[in-house]
């Protein structure tokens, strides 16, 4: 089932939902239904029946429990986000939206963490951390707008990853309704809890397909101290995975990243940051690291210097205060905003680190030989092999065109990437852009299994059918 | 020409500042400090003057604690050639500031001095002025251009009515404002080489001044919290309210 099977009319439909939620958390307006039903890809033209806005678990369940009755399906959505039409309603599907399930609660200093509704977005638990003096350090562009629910569905990483992991390590427990309507409490926010399957791993990352998250219990940390950033201007790519592994080997990075020339040159362009220095480089990366001591200095100059004298590095600048670290970050965040205008063709794929450069030459040499008027703009997290392939339509290629070439240059690069055993997500989830190339990263025999999970937790296919796997 | 810039170590901008729990003063306990942003524009706009073969020497002064050696060393590392740190660990007023700064213009003799318009933490605005009246030199505020033409400069200065040029002759003080410049990053090269430039520590009693205090801070109290909008009906019940309540129609 990809779409909604029930026989019941609209009017019952709405009805039913409003005796579950009350008759104001039911929207039906051309404008919800258009907001509500759509992520960031936009691909998809939304076309839900109905938004439905629960305040509890319960509710949730009442929800799921009629959907299962009248064959209804259910799309979750959170700050919608999302780059792979995960939480896209195009088939009449009924959106539960966890807008109002945004309550912070049962903080525990002693455990460092804190109970969180799905609706909870990201930047209000970074900023209710730091109102208790701690840390939640999964972080990214979208964080002023994504939902704590939506991160745990598709286990979203961000720019820190390298050093604090994805979602997936900050999840202690989980309160999930699943497809058949249970509520299951998971983990119970123990650290150690060896009873067998950690079912909570398999709701971070479902993307709803199994259950909805409804609560979370998220863990805290300590505030990294005194971030400070270093942009290394470097000659060729190789050099990058020279620099990496030279300061990863010493000094514990909370990030790193690169981009290239072009991509920085774009965002330099729009005049709202400086370049970092003068000196011309191919590539650039940007790390960063605490800098608790002065010691902690010194060591990142001595590396620096050792990379200079390899020639690894040709030039580099150093934050001296919190504004240029967040001005010097801006050069790679600003990035995808920036070329947006060249409508570009994206691409988030990951291999393991060390091969990185041959998989990334691989992919350029193809995509130059085929399409040599594409400019291709490279950036990513590439402490963790997480590549982003941006490729800008030409100014005087039709779009159509340029997305009907695009889609061989993709099926190019997931081969690549099946050759090279890397993921065709490596950050962004599945949904229903990249679930066509899901085989090129699972086998056969996994998908099967997948099913099979699915069909346990979900056997009316209710829940965000048609996202990640066919039941078919 | 030689060129003296003061800069001064203060809370990073971009911290969320808090205020101790007894109101006495500001929370500075593992705050993240970094040089006063109107200073790093002092700095850069002495290291352009160097550039352009107009000053021959710049020497950057610091007054506060030891750590402010930081924010010398990021000035060296930005292109001034030594620094001076006139180390205290006392609270200063901005005449006390002028005071120490006019001892050291004595000693150094520079033709120009750059200083920020003012620090972002006390927010004075009277230590370039103080030290003008102090020194007897004249000053050039708020400056968004720079000229030093032989024995004059030419400051442009940011007033209310827009634009005004002032042609001081030299030595004399320049204060900086937001547009006269933007400020480069340090490079990790100069960074390097900034630790090899020298900087020199004397004491306010080396200076001849003693560090005195004629204010008292009698309470710090963050600014009152916005409280939470309403959503009106109508646009009837938004006039009604900007009239009556808001009282801005």
């Amino acid at each position: 089932m990809t779409q909604s099977q029930t026989s019941l009319s609209q009017t019952e439909l709405e009805n039913q939902l409003k005796a579950i939620v009350g008759d104001d958390k039911v929207k039906t307006d051309p404008d919800s239904l258009e907001t509500f039903g759509k992520d960031w890809t936009k691909i998809y033209p939304p076309n839900p029946s109905a938004i439905v806005f629960p305040k509890t678990t319960e509710q949730v369940q009442a929800i799921v429990k009629f959907a299962n009755e009248h064959r209804v399906a259910l799309v979750p959505s959170g700050g919608r986000t999302g780059l792979s039409a995960g939480a896209v309603a195009a088939n009449g599907e009924v959106v539960v939206a966890f807008d109002y399930m945004n309550s912070i609660s049962g903080f525990n200093a002693m455990d460092k963490t804190v109970r969180c509704g799905a609706g909870v977005i990201t930047e209000q638990l970074q900023n209710y951390a730091e109102e208790q003096g701690l840390f939640y350090p999964v972080d990214f562009a979208s964080a002023g707008s994504s939902q704590i629910g939506g991160n745990i569905g598709t286990n979203a990483g961000g720019i820190k990853v390298i050093r604090y992991g994805m979602t997936r390590d900050w999840v202690a427990g989980l309160t999930v309704v699943t497809g058949k309507g249970d509520i299951l409490e998971l983990n119970k926010d123990l650290v150690k809890n060896n009873t067998g399957y950690d079912m909570r791993q398999l709701f971070i990352g479902g993307e709803g397909t199994l259950g909805f998250v409804t609560e979370a219990t998220m863990r805290l940390t300590r505030p990294a101290k005194n971030l400070t950033v270093l942009v290394l201007g470097v000659p060729e790519f190789e050099a990058i995975m020279s620099v990496l592994n030279t300061f990863q080997t010493n000094i514990d990075l909370t990030a790193f990243e690169f981009f290239s020339d072009k991509a920085m040159r774009k965002v330099v362009a729009r005049g709202d940051v400086p370049a970092p220095f003068e000196t011309e480089a191919e590539y650039y990366a940007l790390l960063e690291f605490e800098a608790e001591t002065e010691g902690h200095i010194d060591q990142a100059m001595e590396l620096f210097e050792k990379c200079m004298e390899e020639g690894w590095v040709l030039d580099g600048v150093m934050s001296q205060s919190e504004t240029q670290a967040q001005n010097l970050w801006r050069l790679r965040e600003d990035i995808s905003e920036t070329i947006a205008e060249w409508t570009p063709y994206k691409n988030d794929i990951s291999v393991v680190v060390s091969k990185v450069p041959p998989f990334l030459n691989e992919i350029e040499e193809i995509v130059t030989r085929e399409y040599p008027n594409f400019e291709i703009i490279w950036f990513g997290h590439i402490g963790d092999g997480n590549l982003h392939l941006n490729i800008l339509k030409p100014d005087d290629l039709a779009k159509e065109i340029f997305f009907e070439q695009c889609a061989k240059v993709s099926t190019w690069v997931f081969e690549i990437v099946e050759k090279y055993k890397g993921s065709v997500s490596a950050e962004h989830g599945v949904g229903m852009t990249k679930k066509p190339y899901l085989e090129y990263t699972r086998s056969a025999a996994e998908i099967g299994y997948m099913r099979a999970v699915k069909a346990v937790f979900d056997p009316n296919n209710i829940m965000n059918p048609g996202k990640l796997i066919d039941m078919e | 020409m030689k060129v003296l810039v003061a800069v001064k170590r203060v809370i990073d901008y971009n911290v969320k500042v808090r205020v101790k729990p007894d109101n006495s003063d500001v929370d500075l306990n593992n705050v993240k400090m970094a040089m006063n942003p109107f200073c790093e524009i002092a700095v850069e706009e002495a290291v352009r003057l160097k550039e352009k073969g107009v000053a021959t020497e710049i020497v950057v002064v610091s007054i506060g604690p030891k750590v402010a050696q930081e924010q010398i060393r990021t000035s060296l590392a930005l292109g001034a050639d030594r620094g001076i740190l006139i180390e205290t660990d006392e609270k200063l007023e901005s005449l006390t500031v002028a005071k120490l700064l006019k001892a050291v213009v004595e000693k150094e003799q520079p033709q120009l001095v750059v200083l920020g318009k003012q620090s972002i933490d006390s927010d004075n605005n009277q230590t370039g002025q103080m030290l003008g009246a102090l020194t007897g030199l004249p000053q050039g505020t708020f400056a968004s251009e720079v000229v030093v033409d032989g024995d004059k400069v030419n400051v442009t200065r940011e007033v209310d009515a827009g634009l005004r040029t002032v042609g001081l002759s030299l030595p004399a003080i320049v204060t900086t404002d937001l547009r006269l410049n933007e400020p480069r990053y340090a490079s990790l090269p100069n960074i390097m080489k900034a630790k090899r430039k020298p900087l020199e520590v004397v004491s306010p009693a080396d200076l001849g001044v003693e560090i005195k205090s004629t204010q008292t801070v009698v309470k710090v109290t963050p600014p009152a919290e916005r409280s939470a909008g309403i959503k009106v009906a109508d646009v009837a019940e938004l006039v009604e309210k900007l009239k009556n309540e808001a009282k801005v129609l």
